[in-house]
C-alpha cells in the first residue's frame, strides 16, 4: 500500500502542479499583505496616529448610520447589526481583533479564502487525477497489474489527502513568512474572542470565551483543512466518474462559485442549507459571523459536508471497482 | 541524480504532508472540543488597560462631535458636515494639529444620546476632548419632520420636558466625563419656516432654544449655539432636498459660527 501511495505522489510531483499551486500562493500573499498595508496606513492618515479604539468606534459609528436608514436590506441589515455587536464587544472587553502582525494576517486571509481560492487550488491538484489516466488511456496499465481495483484508488484518495494537507501547510507558511516582512512576526498570544452564536438578528454571547491567537489560527486551518478535503473528495468522485478533466474542473467550478453567489441571496430559501457550498465558510462560526440561512450552525455545516463527503467517496470507489475499463 | 534528487524530494514532501496531516487534523480535533463544550465566561478580562490610553495628547487638538443627523453631516454633498467644516476653518486658524472624532448617528434622540454616552469608548473619547460639539433634540421635536403636522401644544410640551430632562443627564454626564472641555451644544432652526403654519413652529423651535439654552446655563463651559437666526430668510437655500436637513450652505454658516466662538489661547491655557 505504502508503495503505491508512494508512487501517486511521484506522479504528483512529476506534474509539478503543487510547485505551480504554491507559486499562485506565493505570489498572491504579497498582493494582499500590500492591499492591507495600504488599509492601515489610509486608517491612520485619515484619524492621525491613533489607537484602535478610535478606529474601531469610528466604524461602530458608521454602521450604526448605516443602519439607521431605511433604504438598507433585510439581508445586509442582519450582516451589519452581528458586525456591531461583536465589535461592540471586542470594544468593550479591550480586545483588538485587527492588531497588525503576521498571526492577524494569516487569520484574517485564510477567512477570506476558506470558501472560494483554497477550493480552487484543491481543485487543480484533485481534478485530473482519475480522468488524466483514462483520458491518457494509462489506467488500463495500472488496472492490469495483480492488485485489487479499490486499492489502487484508495493510493489515489492518500495521495490526494497528503498534497491537501501540504498545500494548506504552504498557505500558512507563506502567509506567515510574507506578511511578516512588513507586519513583523509576532502577535502568537494576542487573545480573540470566540464562541458566539447567532440567533436571528441577535449575537448570543454567553458561551463567549478567549483564546490566543495561536490556539484560533491553529482550529481555524483544521476547518480549512477540512473544507479542502470535502472539496477534494467532491472532485475525486467526479474525476471517477468523468473523463474529461475540463468537464470536471467545469463542474467544481461551477458549483463552488454558485455557492459564493448563493451564500448572499438564499436566506428565504431555507432547503438551500444541504448544498454543500452554502456551507463553506466553516470560519465564520469561529469568528461569529451572521449566517446565510437561519438555523445554520458549524454542527449543522460540518455534518452536512461530511455527509456530501461520504456519499461522494463511497460512490467514487463503488463505481471504480464496478465499471468496465476497456 | 536527477532521479536521486526527485527521490529526496518525494520523501521530504511525504514526510512534511504526513505531519501536516497530524497538525490540521489536531486543530480541527481542537475546534469541536472548544466549539462544543462549554467554557468558562469571559470575566478575568475587566481590569482595563485604560491608563494609558485616557491621557490626553497634548500636541493635538481633539474635537468630539456627538449628536443626530446634523453632526453627522446629512444633507452635505461632501458629506463633512459642518464638524468637517468647523475643522477645516480651525486648521487655517492654527498650526496646532487638529483630530476629529465624531460619534454622531443619524436619527438620535435625547434618549438614544444618553444611552450612547454609557458605552465605556464613547466616555473614553469624551474624556480626551478638548472640544465637544453636539446637537440633539431635532429628533425629539421633529421625529423626521413628520410630528409637526399635527401642533398639539400638549403633547409637544410633554416632548419638551423629557427632551430637557435628558439634556440635563447629558450635561451633567459629559460634565462628569470631563470637566474642562468647552461644549457647544448647537441649537434648533426652523426647517418650516417657509411653510403655511410658519408662525406656529417658529415660536415652538423658539421656546425649546430658549429652554436649553436656560439648561446649558446651568452649568459650566457650555455654550449653546444659536442657529434660528442663520435659517430664518431664505430658508430654502440652505435647505437638501429633504427639505429639512441642512445642504452644504448651511453646515458652512453653522460652522463659521461655532468656529468664531473656539478660542485658542483659552484651549491652550487649560491644557
Amino acid at each position: 500500500m505504502i508503495n503505491l501511495v508512494r508512487n501517486e505522489m511521484l506522479k504528483l510531483l512529476r506534474k509539478k502542479r503543487l510547485y505551480v499551486i504554491i507559486l499562485i500562493i506565493a505570489f498572491l500573499v504579497p498582493l494582499f499583505t500590500y492591499a492591507q498595508f495600504k488599509e492601515i496606513q489610509d486608517q491612520r492618515e485619515k484619524l492621525g496616529n491613533q489607537d484602535w479604539r478610535t478606529t474601531l468606534q469610528q466604524e461602530i459609528t458608521d454602521t450604526q448610520n448605516r443602519l439607521s436608514s431605511s433604504r438598507i436590506q433585510d439581508e445586509w441589515r442582519k450582516f451589519l447589526k452581528i458586525r456591531l455587536s461583536q465589535q461592540q464587544y471586542y470594544l468593550e472587553n479591550d480586545i483588538d481583533p485587527r492588531a497588525p502582525g503576521a498571526p492577524t494576517f494569516m487569520r484574517i486571509f485564510v477567512e477570506n479564502s476558506i470558501d472560494l481560492l483554497l477550493p480552487l487550488l484543491v481543485m487543480v491538484i484533485v481534478a485530473d487525477l482519475v480522468s488524466s489516466e483514462s483520458s491518457g488511456g494509462t489506467i488500463k496499465l495500472l488496472l492490469t497489474r495483480p492488485v485489487k481495483r479499490w486499492r489502487i484508488l484508495l493510493s489515489k484518495y492518500l495521495a490526494m489527502l497528503l498534497s491537501i494537507s501540504f498545500i494548506v501547510l504552504s498557505v500558512a507558511v507563506l502567509s506567515y513568512g510574507i506578511s511578516g516582512v512588513v507586519f513583523g512576526y509576532g502577535g502568537w498570544n494576542m487573545p480573540l474572542l470566540t464562541g458566539f452564536t447567532v440567533s436571528g438578528e441577535e449575537l448570543l454571547t454567553e458561551n463567549v470565551h478567549i483564546v490566543p491567537q495561536w490556539q484560533y489560527i491553529l482550529m481555524e486551518f483544521g476547518l480549512v483543512w477540512y473544507v479542502c478535503m470535502i472539496v477534494g473528495t467532491l472532485t475525486f468522485m467526479l474525476s471517477v466518474l468523468l473523463r474529461s478533466t475540463a468537464a470536471v474542473m467545469g463542474i467544481m467550478l461551477a458549483s463552488l462559485i454558485a455557492g459564493a453567489i448563493l451564500a448572499n441571496m438564499v436566506s428565504s430559501w431555507e432547503s438551500a442549507k444541504y448544498f454543500f457550498m452554502v456551507n463553506l465558510n466553516l470560519t465564520n462560526y469561529v469568528s461569529g459571523m451572521a449566517t446565510p440561512i437561519e438555523g445554520m450552525s458549524l454542527g449543522f455545516s460540518m455534518s452536512v459536508l461530511a455527509v456530501w463527503g461520504i456519499a461522494g467517496f463511497i460512490i467514487a470507489f463503488v463505481t471504480f471497482s464496478k465499471r468496465d475499463i476497456y | 541524480m536527477k532521479a536521486v534528487l526527485k527521490k529526496y524530494t518525494l520523501t521530504v514532501v511525504s514526510i512534511v504532508s504526513i505531519a501536516a496531516t497530524c497538525l490540521w487534523l489536531f486543530g480541527l480535533g481542537w475546534t469541536l472540543q472548544d466549539q462544543f463544550s462549554a467554557n468558562e465566561k469571559v470575566s478575568q478580562l475587566k481590569e482595563k488597560t485604560e491608563s494609558t490610553s485616557t491621557k490626553k495628547q497634548d500636541d493635538t487638538l481633539t474635537i468630539f462631535a456627538l449628536g443626530d443627523s446634523l453632526t453627522r453631516g446629512t444633507g452635505d454633498a461632501d458629506g463633512k458636515g459642518y464638524t468637517g467644516y468647523l475643522t477645516e476653518r480651525l486648521k487655517e486658524k492654527t498650526d496646532q494639529d487638529i483630530s476629529l472624532f465624531n460619534t454622531a448617528i443619524k436619527g438620535e434622540t435625547s434618549r438614544g444620546l444618553l444611552k450612547q454616552l454609557q458605552q465605556s469608548e464613547i466616555q473614553r473619547q469624551a474624556k480626551q476632548a478638548d472640544v465637544i460639539v453636539m446637537t440633539i433634540g431635532g429628533n425629539d421635536l421633529f421625529q423626521q419632520g413628520a410630528a409637526l403636522e399635527n401642533l398639539d401644544t400638549n403633547a409637544i410640551n410633554g416632548k419638551k420636558q423629557i427632551y430637557l430632562s435628558n439634556v440635563k443627564k447629558i450635561y451633567t454626564q459629559l460634565r462628569e466625563l470631563n470637566p474642562e472641555a468647552v461644549i457647544y451644544h448647537v441649537g434648533l432652526y426652523n426647517p418650516f419656516s417657509n411653510m403655511p403654519d410658519s408662525k406656529t413652529t417658529s415660536s415652538i423651535v423658539r421656546d425649546w432654544n430658549f429652554q436649553s439654552a436656560e439648561t446649558a446655563a446651568g452649568f459650566d463651559n457650555i455654550v449653546y449655539v444659536p442657529t434660528f437666526d442663520l435659517f430664518q430668510l431664505q430658508v430654502e437655500n440652505y435647505l437638501y432636498t429633504d427639505q429639512f436637513h441642512p445642504n452644504t450652505e448651511g453646515y458652512k454658516l453653522i460652522a463659521e459660527r461655532v468656529a468664531s466662538l473656539i478660542n485658542f489661547e483659552q484651549e491652550e491655557k487649560e491644557s
